[in-house]
């Protein structure tokens, strides 16, 4: 029957293509791109598959014999199966139903969770940057995303996508990055110790999709930097705002004399010439209503903002800071690096790093009944660093007359509590009553200000603000929030404008100290959802010695043997 | 119907009793109770087991006086226990589908069999039948085990969990015997059949690695095929038809391509 077939080497030419075929496909995972080489390998590899398949079909006419029309049969039924199960299961997955039989609800999204995600108002998308993908986060994120096809997640291995990485500015592995249309924002960093946090997703969430718009005004009128790009600009500093969800507006107080009720920040960055009376007494009244205020005031200027920065017991010293510690990097013994900073939540993330400020004026802080008040930038100490008086002479020298020792504060930030006004106890009353009442209570303390200076008693706030527990049948958790008004106005002073202009903003940690006094003084660490945490049953096993032993002997010894002796005794009955 | 049903029992009967004559079966029970009886007391009372280690933070609690994390211990147990026993079954697994069409195919009984007025369809749910059954008896024993174990808990715990455990147990054996079965049927070799299933199982688990890496839409449904990931969903208390469907779709494919491959060998007889 066997036909002798000639040799042929050239048939082996075959084997060229599954060769061709792997090395396309090898490069193309190797390198994570489908570019121009990996199909150049591919698509004659698989040429030549084909043509040899062809080639070998017309040799042989293997499709006139009965079996390769069964077999065709077969192949054809087989596929349609294989379609038919796949169309199954993604409907599966579609409607698919899922119950949670652990007793605490362990793997189910709170109920507050559920409903947000449900009505998210656009696409949402969570980046995790980290390259191993633990399955207690993974299995949390596929439940948000079960609930919404408007939220989904990736994971992004930063080295092999540096192009993304950079976009969102990870600094390290297990960063979580939240973006939803132009808005990005850092919503944890994961550890060993540190897993997905449902709490801090949902609250970044609602953060996210929160309609009311936070406006940060910057004060114009008076030589501070323009908001546009150019000499001396902040649009670097704006931008950054604009992408922490801010609204960045000019405001000239001389023709409104009043700051807008909408600000949740007024920023006068490096006003040249002094305010009028009338602007400095808008300013006032707006922190006596809650307001916040970050000043930015150079050296050898005076924008006149003495009675203000008084009642807060700051005092603005003329004379400059020098720190003669950083020659070595290139910056001149008038650009303080700054090392050393407070404990406040605008810098404690910060650790040893570095921030400088090119011609800067210390600040002398009096304590003031009522205000509290926290250094943010230490200057190093004497030695190296002391306030000058004398810029005239060539040399810089510590002279004990007129100069100052370090170290010297060059920022501070201040809160002040409002009075408690008009508005007496909210809580015994507001506890009791069932949640969707309780929001508008504490509505009215903007609208009455009182000037006084007295410390509230700061037992009663706190208290109220915790009573007003989103419950999921209640009004979307997003509301709420547009209700609270302060209860405190925050001031920061900087001794220098300059670090947060165009090109500075972006070395060392600038922007950072620019960007989180902003975020502090915004007063928008808002009221979280109260989210528990998901908590196992506490439970334990008790065993007594003598049921541990019985366990122990039979599943280990007993219940083997029993096997094995049974096969020995059906073998040799057998034999 | 009626005699198709009769067919697929007394096929079943048939493998059944092939399994309770043979020593084996028996060998490779032994082998499977002993190492699952391994995991069981290892887990429980080993050095790293759950039960020192919890009652040492316990005493440390007590000690220092600092509250002790909340720890489900039977539900950590269980899930354990299931979870290395899932690991167990890929390596036993196409040791007990081996012989299911090969065995038959050396003996020359599978043309019998080919050839017999049964359809094929109901000689491969038979087979199955068969195979899965011996399989629950091989687990039942250490159900008792575990139950023994549980009844220790403090507070008691709702058997809820344990069972879907289980029940997830036995739709992942059936999925891995089915494919198991079909390649049996393709080759005269127990062994390479061993083999094979095996590759084929692994492959089904590293799919899950894989479509990490891939990432996408794509990614998604290759993931989707993971066997392990469904099995988890059920280990940990989660009731999910999609895990359900998934499973019921490998042991249908399973019978179906078996069945295709038997008709596959009529023609090629005649």
């Amino acid at each position: 029957m066997k036909k002798i077939t000639k040799k042929q080497p050239w048939k082996y030419l075959f084997w060229l293509g599954p060769f061709l075929f792997m090395v396309g496909f090898t490069a193309g995972l190797v390198s994570g791109s489908w570019g121009l080489l990996p199909l150049a390998f591919m698509i004659p590899g698989i040429a030549v598959i084909i043509f040899w398949v062809v080639w070998q079909s017309q040799q042989s006419r293997w499709w006139a014999s009965r079996s390769t029309q069964a077999g065709t049969n077969a192949v054809v039924a087989t596929l349609a199966i294989l379609v038919i199960l796949g169309l199954i299961n993604f409907l599966g997955v579609r409607y698919q139903l899922r119950q949670d039989l652990t007793e605490t609800q362990l793997f189910t999204l709170a109920p507050q969770s559920q409903e947000l995600v449900r009505r998210l108002p656009q696409s949402v998308k969570i980046w995790v940057f980290d390259t191993n993908q633990n399955p207690q986060d993974r299995e949390l994120l596929e439940n948000y995303q079960r609930q919404s096809s408007k939220f989904q997640f990736e994971y992004v291995d930063p080295q092999s996508r540096p192009g993304i990485a950079e976009k969102f500015g990870v600094k390290e592995y297990g960063e979580v990055y939240l973006e939803s249309g132009n808005k990005r924002q850092l919503v944890q960093s994961l550890n060993v110790n540190e897993r997905l946090s449902e709490i801090k997703l949902t609250n970044r969430l609602q953060q996210l999709t929160n309609s009311t718009v936070v406006k940060a005004y910057f004060l114009q009128g008076h030589g501070e930097h323009p908001l546009t790009g150019g000499e001396s600009g902040i649009s670097q500093a704006v931008q950054g705002l604009t992408e922490k969800g801010y609204t960045v507006e000019p405001l000239n107080l001389a023709d409104k004399l009043q700051v807008p009720n909408d600000a949740a920040a007024v920023v006068v960055a490096g006003a040249k010439r002094g305010l009028f009376d009338a602007e400095v007494k808008a300013l006032q009244n707006y922190l006596n209503r809650g307001g916040n205020l970050l000043l930015m005031i150079d050296p050898d200027t005076d924008p006149k903002l003495s009675p203000l920065l008084q009642e807060w017991g700051v005092r603005l010293d003329n004379r400059l800071a020098v720190d003669v510690s950083g020659a070595g990097v290139g910056l001149g013994p008038a650009a303080p690096i700054i090392t050393d900073y407070g404990q406040h939540p605008i810098t404690k993330d910060f650790g040893k790093n570095i921030s400088f400020y090119r011609l800067a004026r210390p600040i002398e802080i009096t304590s003031v009944a009522g205000i509290q008040s926290t250094p943010l930038l230490q200057t190093k100490a004497y030695p190296n660093s002391w306030a000058e008086s004398d810029l005239q002479s060539e040399k810089l020298e510590f002279n004990p007359d007129k100069d100052l020792k370090g170290p010297l504060t060059l920022g501070v930030a201040l809160t002040r509590k409002l009075p408690a006004t008009s508005n007496p106890i909210p809580t015994p009353t507001a506890a009791t009553t069932p949640s969707p009442l309780t929001t508008p209570t504490t509505t009215q303390n903007q609208a009455t200000p009182t000037p006084t200076v007295t410390t509230s008693p700061a037992t009663s706030t706190p208290t109220a603000t915790t009573t007003s527990l989103p419950s999921p049948a209640t009004t979307p958790a997003t509301e709420e929030k547009s209700e609270q008004s302060p209860k405190e106005s925050r001031l920061v002073v900087f001794g220098n404008s300059d670090f947060a202009t165009d090109g500075v903003f972006q070395q060392q940690l600038n922007g950072d100290v620019f960007l989180n006094s902003v975020t502090w003084l915004s007063q928008q660490d808002q009221q979280p959802l109260s989210i528990r945490p998901k908590e196992p049953k506490n439970r334990r096993i008790t065993l007594s010695t003598s049921q541990a032993n019985v366990l122990t002997l039979s599943s280990l010894l007993v219940l083997p043997l029993l096997g094995f002796l049974t096969a020995a005794f059906i073998w040799w009955r057998r034999r | 119907m009626g005699i198709v049903l009769a067919n697929i029992i007394a096929i079943y009967r048939r493998e059944l009793q092939s399994y309770f004559i043979s020593p084996l079966a028996y060998a490779i029970a032994g082998v499977f109770w002993f190492i699952s009886g391994l995991f069981f007391v290892t887990i429980l009372f080993g050095p790293d087991g759950i039960l020192p280690s919890v009652a040492a933070i316990d005493l440390q609690g007590q000690q220092l006086g600092v509250p002790v994390p909340l720890i489900d211990v039977p539900y950590e147990f269980i899930r354990a226990f299931l979870d290395r026993m899932g690991w167990l079954l890929l390596f036993i697994l196409p040791i007990l589908s081996m012989g299911l069409y090969a065995e038959e195919r050396k003996r020359g009984t599978l043309e019998l069999l080919a050839t017999s007025p049964l359809t094929n369809w109901a000689v491969a749910v038979g087979k199955l039948l068969g195979v899965v059954t011996f399989l629950i008896t091989m687990v039942a024993p250490l159900l008792i085990f575990e139950a023994i174990a549980l009844s220790g808990s403090n507070p008691p715990m709702s058997p809820a969990i344990p069972l879907l455990g289980h029940f997830g147990l036995i739709l992942l054996a059936a999925a891995i015997l089915s494919l198991g079965m079909f390649i049996s049927s393709l080759t005269d070799s127990t062994i390479l059949s061993a083999v094979l299933t095996f590759g084929l199982v692994l492959l089904l688990l590293f799919v899950d690695l894989i479509a990490k890496s891939i990432g996408g839409p794509v990614g998604e449904a290759l993931g989707h095929l993971s066997l392990l990931k469904h099995y988890n969903t059920f280990i940990q208390g989660i009731f999910d038809t999609s895990a359900i469907i998934l499973f019921a779709s490998y042991i249908f494919l399973g019978i179906f391509l078996t069945a295709q491959s038997i008709d596959a060998l009529r023609f090629q007889r005649q």
